[in-house]
């Protein structure tokens, strides 16, 4: 008789796996339901402040010089659009980290890094959750912000879902580099802050990145991010892209097997040096 | 020949021996601060990197024209939208640091496990809160002089007003944002877990106070609302001094309303923090967490 077990992995197992991490982090989501509400009300706020300033720009509830950049007027649907995707971008980007970081903190991760699991899976396996409940809030935030400051979508939804799925599946690689980064330096939260503030701002969450000032237009254009973001409120809202849809599209899949491969090569790197120095439990 | 000593211990507690415990805080606090250098890449960089998304939103609001930027001035009366959000958003992140680090300074002990023995040392207890301010309150102003130094030399901002003015301003705040701090040092400290509350506090500062726009756009209600926050006032006052070269009698309408919140504030912190003792004595509160 065979025996399957984990000490003996398998596709089966490895799935298995994968799906006891995101039942847990699901289970300690919901313990904690205030996350949910803040999770909600937190992007709201932050843009609130966005939604008055653009009233100061505006004439007759026309945002002129925000279209001359963009192609649309409607800066708050602009907005509202890049805020559910930056939410996303977190969740994948830098939840691995912080999935790694609260393991370290909580003495669990050299414990988990001792199961015949694929470590890259276990990263994996830590934004399962994260998505599905980024999903949820995202979905009831964007109710709530279209009822309080109007979110008016024209174009293909569908067409920009699918776009999206590249740009998220590329993003997994920057999380498996970034999550290398944490188990090397243990402490990353300046770090992290920092630079998902940068990225998000020079990738366009909130503005369109023409209006940037020419300097630091180049940055934004090597983001593959910057690209993801135009392509999908090309879609939704029918902006001037900065480049045409389906070049974008080809850019996205493109850096998504080049982010992934190279995300998964930074992560092994430093996860050998890492088990070599035998600084895993430390933090 | 008899000598009659008259020993003044803190075990029996003078106002001298309540200054040197003050002292002895705000001395912790200071080596506390300098242990940690990463506050200074912080102190750096966040000065910079929080306004600019709000002024690259704006940047795109203006339009390559400026066409949107015409309807700016002529809606708030700032010819440098720069210097306008600036203001408005240091005021926030003043209001959001103190309430992290004052509001979080005794559960900050707390989870230390070094409260309850503080607490039963014969000192005047609210020298723990008072004692976090002054250093707090020195980084403060060096954040300050950063912000102002770096959107000098890379934005290019240049105050119109007096500097005087600009203080005095943020003088007439201490006492309202320290008092909202103490407040809600010894609510943390009963509720333990307090996240959510300075999501709340913050959030309204950023909602209401106008920290990128004019009060005036806001719907009457929320107009209303904002009367009640003192850091109106002060972002209003100080935007008037910085730009628009506001002496002591045009800024008395947003100095008054600003001590006068402040006074409140500092009683309602004050009374909070006795409350809590009193409390935490009956329940044994300062020991769990």
């Amino acid at each position: 008789m065979e025996i399957k077990t984990l000490s003996q992995p398998s596709f089966r197992t490895q799935l298995r796996a994968l799906y006891v991490i995101a039942r847990k982090d699901w289970k300690v989501f919901w313990r904690y339901p205030l996350n949910a509400v803040s999770n909600i009300f937190q992007p709201i706020i932050w843009i609130t402040p966005v939604y008055f300033m653009g009233k100061a720009f505006s004439t007759n509830g026309q945002a002129l010089g925000f279209a001359a950049y963009s192609g649309t007027g409607d800066y708050m649907s602009f907005i509202l659009l890049g805020t559910v995707l930056s939410n996303f971008i977190l969740t994948v980007f830098w939840g691995m980290g912080y999935a790694l970081k609260s393991d370290m903190d909580a003495g669990v991760l050299e414990s988990n890094w001792l199961t015949p699991v694929s470590r890259l899976l276990i990263l994996v396996g830590r934004t399962l959750t994260s998505l599905l409940t980024t999903a949820i809030t995202s979905t009831v935030m964007l109710v709530i912000a279209g009822l309080l400051f109007g979110f008016k979508p024209t174009g293909n939804t569908l067409a920009a879902f699918l776009t999206a799925i590249p740009m998220l599946i590329g993003l997994y690689g920057f999380g498996f580099a970034f999550a290398g980064i944490v188990l090397l330096m243990r402490e990353a939260n300046t770090l992290v802050d920092v630079s998902s503030f940068l990225v998000q701002g020079f990738s366009g969450s909130n503005f369109p990145v023409q209006s940037l000032p020419s300097w630091l237009i180049p940055i934004a254009l090597a983001l593959p991010l910057t690209y993801g973001l135009d392509a999908v409120r090309g879609w939704v809202l029918q902006t001037r892209t900065i480049l045409p849809l389906n070049v974008e599209i080809v850019l996205l899949i493109v850096s998504m097997f080049v982010m992934l491969w190279f995300g998964a090569w930074v992560f092994y790197k430093v996860e050998k040096r890492v088990r070599s120095l035998g600084t895993l439990g430390q933090h | 020949m008899q000598t009659t000593l008259s020993p003044q211990s803190l075990g029996r507690p003078g106002f001298r021996s309540d200054l040197g415990a003050l002292w002895a805080v705000v001395r912790r606090e200071w080596t506390i601060f300098r242990r940690y250098p990463s506050w200074i890449i912080a102190l750096l960089i966040w000065p910079l990197i929080f306004p600019m998304m709000y002024i690259l939103t704006a940047r795109a609001l203006a339009g390559p024209d400026g066409s949107g930027l015409n309807v700016f001035i002529q809606t708030t009366g700032a010819t440098d939208f720069i210097g306008y959000i600036v203001i408005g958003t240091t005021v926030w992140m003043w209001q959001n640091i103190v309430l992290w680090d004052i509001g979080f300074a005794l559960r900050n002990e707390q989870m230390r496990g070094t409260l309850e023995s503080n607490w039963l040392s014969p000192t005047w207890r609210f020298s723990f809160l008072l004692g976090q301010s002054g250093p707090q309150i020195i980084s403060m102003f060096t954040f300050f002089s950063i912000t102002a130094l770096e959107f000098g030399l890379f934005f290019g901002v240049r105050l119109n007003g007096s500097i005087w003015m600009i203080l005095l301003m943020m003088l007439a705040a201490i006492p309202a944002i320290y008092g909202l701090g103490f407040a809600f040092a010894s609510l943390v400290i009963t509720v333990k877990e307090a996240n959510a509350f300075v999501f709340l506090i913050r959030g309204l500062v950023m909602i209401f106070c106008g920290i990128t726009f004019p009060i005036s756009i806001l719907p009457g209600w929320m107009q209303s609302i904002a009367k009640w926050m003192p850091q109106s006032y002060l972002i209003h006052g100080m935007r008037a001094a910085a730009f628009s070269n506001a002496g002591i009698t045009e800024l008395l309408p947003d100095l008054l309303p600003l001590l006068g919140f402040g006074l409140i504030w500092l009683v309602v912190g004050y009374f909070t923090f006795l409350w809590m003792e009193r409390r935490a004595r009956r329940t044994g509160a300062i020991g769990q967490y």
